[in-house]
Formats: structure tokens, C-alpha cells, sequence
């Protein structure tokens, strides 16, 4: 996910700034992110983007804008997608994998 | 007459050469950007043996396989990778009593030899399930990851018969 180091921008909204990110997916084995805010202390943040849950199909790339209310700009501090795992049946581990960038 | 001949002979090819259409040029760039950027990919996914009725193991004397992940990094000191062995399955038959996790993770690779003190510089997070690496140098780095998971409590019971997953977190945060 990039960039690593994003930055808030004025939206055409009052009261609420935006980033736009970006996600490759270079694991085959995964096809949906989630995305999540979260402030210095791990603890998640309110945020609004098209859909929570994106599909990223291997080897593409997708741009979305988050949205964060501007009382909570500078409480966030991780912007994160965290890979969504299906269940499999033949007792393997399965690796998740979750990509932070953050807001300095 | 001779240097009228020649000069109707210069003048004919310059005419000639002027009339000719020129080679076609056209100048195509192909851009690109370097940006800071971190991938996890799975290298090697693991599996469990089941070397006796109270163990799977990720142990390859056990007939289980270490998953490997593998951590890019564009830039140095940009990122710090924190990988995890499990600590419970996401999914398996109702178990009533307790699993016991133990596990490992190790740098298996590297794609410089810069990174060689990697392991050492790691600290761990979690009561130990996660390991955390400053990622210090550009490049590709290999995790192996083991995982242990004992059924009883230490009263060796049997796990019931069923399917077991469990998650290996490989994270990659922003310094």
C-alpha cells in the first residue's frame, strides 16, 4: 500500500479531510483488503471510503480516497489494509499479511 | 563544358537529396516513480504433521513444512516488519480443553548480506509470538515462521479428528 507517509487534504466537504491511497496485490492468494484507520495506540479510528472491503485482483491496483472527520485528523496515525483470509480445509497455516502507512 | 556537366550533375543530387523524404524521429519516453513501498508475499506455504495424536507440528522431522513469508522493502529505514506465529486456530473441530502454542520466527534469507544482523537486532512483542524487525536496509528479506500446537494441556490428549487452520500475521508497518 502506498504512499508510506500520506497526507490529509481538504475535501470538498466542511469538516472533513481525505487521502487517496493506493494498493497493489502482488499475492496470488488473496483477492479482498480491508482497511482500517487507527490512532497511535492501535485502537480504530471512524473513517469512511466507497468500501470498507476491497477486491484487488493479483498483479492490479486500486486507488481509493479515505475520508476522516477533521476532529480526528491528527488523532490518526496508521492507515492499514489487512488481507482477507478464506478457509481452507487441509490444515494449513495461512499467512495474513496487513500493510501500514503512516501519517507523520 | 566539363564543369557545366559537373555542376548540373552537384545541383541534380542536392535537388534529389532535398526532395527524399527524411527518416521519421520520434522521441517516446517511458516514465516511472521510485516510491517507498512494502510487499509480504508467501513464499512457501507451511503445513502440519501430525506426529503423534496430541501434536501438530510445522516441523519438517515431523512431516510438516515452515511456511516462509517474504518482506520487500524499497527504502531503508522506512518500514519495520512484525511477523507472528499463532497463538490459536481460526478454525478446527470444538476443542474442550486447551492448546498449548509455542513457535518460531527466524530470518531464513536475505537478499544482502548487509542484513545479516537482522535476527539479532529483532525484538519480540506479544508474550513472544511476535518478532519485530527494523528493516534497516533495502531489499527482500525471508521469514521462516515454525508453530507447535499441543492438545491436553500437557496431558497429552488426543486432538479430535478434523480439520485445524491456524494464521501466520506478517505485518509491515510505517516507521
Amino acid at each position: 500500500m502506498t504512499p508510506t507517509y500520506p497526507k490529509w487534504e481538504v475535501s470538498l466537504i466542511d469538516s472533513v479531510h481525505k487521502t487517496t491511497m493506493r494498493i497493489f496485490n502482488k499475492r496470488q492468494d488473496v483477492k479482498w483488503y480491508e482497511i482500517g484507520v487507527f490512532d497511535k495506540e492501535w485502537k480504530p479510528i471512524p473513517f469512511v471510503t466507497s468500501y470498507k472491503i476491497l477486491q484487488v485482483k493479483y498483479l492490479t491496483q486500486v486507488n481509493f480516497d479515505v475520508y476522516i472527520n477533521s476532529s480526528n485528523k491528527d488523532k490518526a496515525e496508521y492507515i492499514c489494509s489487512l488481507s482477507k483470509l478464506r478457509g481452507n480445509n487441509n490444515n494449513k497455516p495461512m499467512v495474513a499479511s496487513k500493510i501500514c502507512s503512516r501519517f507523520k | 563544358m566539363k564543369k557545366l556537366l559537373l555542376m548540373t550533375l552537384v545541383l541534380g543530387l542536392t535537388a534529389c537529396s532535398m526532395l527524399m523524404p527524411k527518416k521519421a524521429e520520434a522521441v517516446t519516453n517511458i516514465n516511472g516513480t521510485v516510491e517507498s513501498r512494502c510487499t509480504v508475499n508467501t513464499d512457501t506455504s507451511g503445513y502440519y504433521g501430525n506426529p503423534n495424536a496430541y501434536t501438530l507440528t510445522t516441523l519438517p522431522a515431523s512431516a510438516g513444512q515452515v511456511p516462509i513469508v517474504r518482506v520487500d522493502t524499497s527504502l531503508a529505514n522506512a518500514y519495520k516488519a512484525q511477523i507472528s506465529y499463532p497463538t490459536s486456530f481460526s478454525s478446527s473441530p470444538s476443542l474442550s480443553d486447551t492448546v498449548v502454542w509455542t513457535g518460531a520466527v527466524a530470518v531464513a534469507q536475505t537478499s544482502s548480506t548487509d542484513m545479516s544482523g537482522y535476527q539479532a537486532a529483532s525484538t519480540t512483542a506479544d508474550g513472544g509470538a511476535m518478532r519485530i524487525y527494523p528493516l534497516s536496509i533495502a531489499g527482500a528479506t525471508w521469514f521462516s515462521v515454525s508453530s507447535v500446537a499441543t492438545y491436553g494441556g500437557g496431558q497429552q490428549k488426543a486432538f479430535p479428528g478434523g480439520s485445524y487452520t491456524a494464521v501466520v500475521v506478517a505485518e509491515c508497518v510505517a516507521q
